[in-house]
């Protein structure tokens, strides 16, 4: 019966150890940004949803300029056009595959787009990295949105009242009182998002980015031997993804420790 | 037009829900003047929270008018003294009216003396220590200065509701609006936060209050509202309302409350 590994393999592939070491740099490099710019894109996105932004209001006011009460009118004044675009983007993103999305984005719009051609750190092509970054960041902004969303909406309408009626606008409404209540519950969420975003960046040596995929792939090409980069991929990723979910747990308990007496 | 000592006239208020099937106010009419103690009494869902929080468009009403301090808070526009056309700025107007909840709402992830301190600084622009010193006076005036730094999950539901109601009062607000402040306390925390009340109301404090608590509305209030089924059935002095009542309604609910 063969073996599922030959500790002989291992010394094979001992020497593309630096292969290994770059692609864990550039993964965690692509998640960071990745969180990153998919916290500020959810960001917009949830506010966009919900903004209270409706052009045609002015319908829904009747002549003595009282709301209506009712009928086709009311419905239409209700259009948000901006809550729109936002449900639409986060609705596609989520509902199509992840690879689909980074081939359109670095075959289609990268490819109208010229990026320069350098390298970070030596060795990571940005013009390769780049893409992989926006794709990914554009997708995990679409759950992350749903994230925050569900965090701001989770706080009591009360804190909104209580605001308002000191006379606090609605941004300073949002900036002093919602959003700092609603992060503070939805960190472990987005701390789990972020073990996601590690897991998923694998995806991108797709389109040419060097991370551990990719190193893997590069390892099996010069030596033929297949399994063992492999599993020195999975206890790299396990590695990175264990503890950080550990930690998150960690501050999790902290953090609900600190809302008891 | 509104007189000197008119604060708020509401004419007619009627707030529908679904076309007209759900009316929870339908037409009231009250003039509030600087000083008045009102209480506001009635079953549940007579309309009377509603009406309140119309006041300062916590509820957006679909018909009627609220002039506060000659200017009817209910139009998106209204026109200033020169005849100018200017729009309404709700939240100018929201400091006027300080508000208390039944349940608080105090800003749980800040300390109190922040609660206090946050809207006389972002609003009012004032400076961190002024508004500091004042809201420890404040404080001081309700017994809890030395609960300045803790946060409100560390305080019992007396203590909150008394912090709520300074808090509203660092605004320096014209009329103070109160929603049932002693329905969500424990029985022996009610006289504390009643107590509060009273000191206002004795220095002369303009005050809307919709509450359960009859010895207080009788005690305190200088007019009492009764309210049923979104209308307003009764209205007139303590002695009128609990004494001399008049109508059928009214008689029954006191019947069922005293």
């Amino acid at each position: 019966m063969d073996q599922l590994f030959k500790l002989s393999n291992f010394s094979k592939i001992a020497p593309y150890a630096q292969l290994f070491r770059q692609g864990l740099l550039v993964t965690v490099l692509l998640s960071l940004f990745t969180v990153v710019i998919g916290f500020c894109l959810a960001l917009i996105l949830a506010l966009m949803r919900m903004s209270n932004f409706r052009p045609l209001r002015f319908l829904g006011i009747d002549k003595d300029g009282h709301q209506r009460e009712g009928g086709a009118l009311l419905a239409i004044s209700k259009f948000n056009p901006l809550d729109f675009l936002a449900t639409a983007y986060v609705e596609i993103l989520r509902s199509t595959p992840v690879i689909v999305q980074i081939f359109i984005i670095y075959f289609g719009v990268f490819s109208m787009i010229e990026l320069p051609n350098f390298q970070l750190f030596g060795f990571i092509k940005f013009n390769r990295f780049f893409p992989g970054v926006v794709a990914l960041g554009m997708n995990s902004g679409a759950y992350l949105c749903e994230i925050i969303r569900a965090g701001i909406q989770s706080i009591d309408g009360g804190q909104t009242e209580a605001a308002r009626s000191l006379g606090l606008s609605q941004t300073q409404n949002l900036r002093h009182i919602i959003l700092p209540q609603a992060l503070k519950n939805i960190l472990p969420a987005i701390a789990n998002e972020f073990v996601v975003i590690i897991k998923e960046s694998a995806i991108t040596y797709t389109i040419g980015v060097q991370d551990i995929m990719s190193a893997v792939n590069a390892v099996k090409g010069a030596t033929f031997v297949i399994i063992e980069p492999l599993l020195v991929a999975t206890a790299i990723y396990f590695c990175l993804c264990f503890p950080t979910s550990k930690l998150i747990a960690y501050f999790e308990r902290r953090m609900s420790h600190g809302d008891k007496r | 037009m509104a007189t000197r000592d008119d604060l708020i006239q509401v004419r007619d208020l009627k707030k529908h829900y679904h076309g007209d099937k759900i009316r929870a106010l339908d037409g009231v009419s009250v003039d509030i003047q600087f000083g008045d103690v009102m209480v506001v009494i009635g079953p549940s869902g007579s309309g009377k929270s509603t009406f309140l929080r119309s006041l300062n468009l916590l509820e957006e009403p679909t018909g009627g008018s609220i002039l506060f301090e000659g200017i009817d808070i209910t139009k998106k526009k209204y026109k200033d003294e020169s005849g100018r056309t200017v729009k309404l700025n709700i939240d100018e107007l929201r400091q006027k009216m300080g508000m208390v909840f039944q349940h608080f709402n105090l800003f749980p992830h800040m300390t109190i003396l922040e609660n206090m301190t946050l809207a006389p600084i972002k609003v009012k622009k004032m400076s961190k220590a002024q508004a500091e010193e004042k809201a420890l006076a404040l404080l001081d005036r309700v017994g809890l200065k030395e609960r300045a730094n803790d946060y409100p999950i560390q305080l019992s539901g007396g203590q909150k509701q008394r912090v709520a109601i300074v808090r509203a009062l660092a605004m320096e607000p014209d009329v103070m609006l109160f929603d049932e402040p002693t329905s969500a306390l424990d029985p022996e925390m009610v006289g504390e936060v009643l107590d509060v009340m009273k000191g206002l109301a004795k220095e002369g404090m303009t005050m809307v209050v919709v509450t359960h608590e009859m010895g207080f509305a009788r005690e305190v209030g200088n007019r009492v509202l009764f309210m049923a089924d979104g209308l307003l059935v009764e209205q007139g002095s303590p002695e009128d309302i609990f004494e001399h009542p008049r109508s059928p309604r009214l008689r029954e609910f006191l019947s069922k409350v005293l």
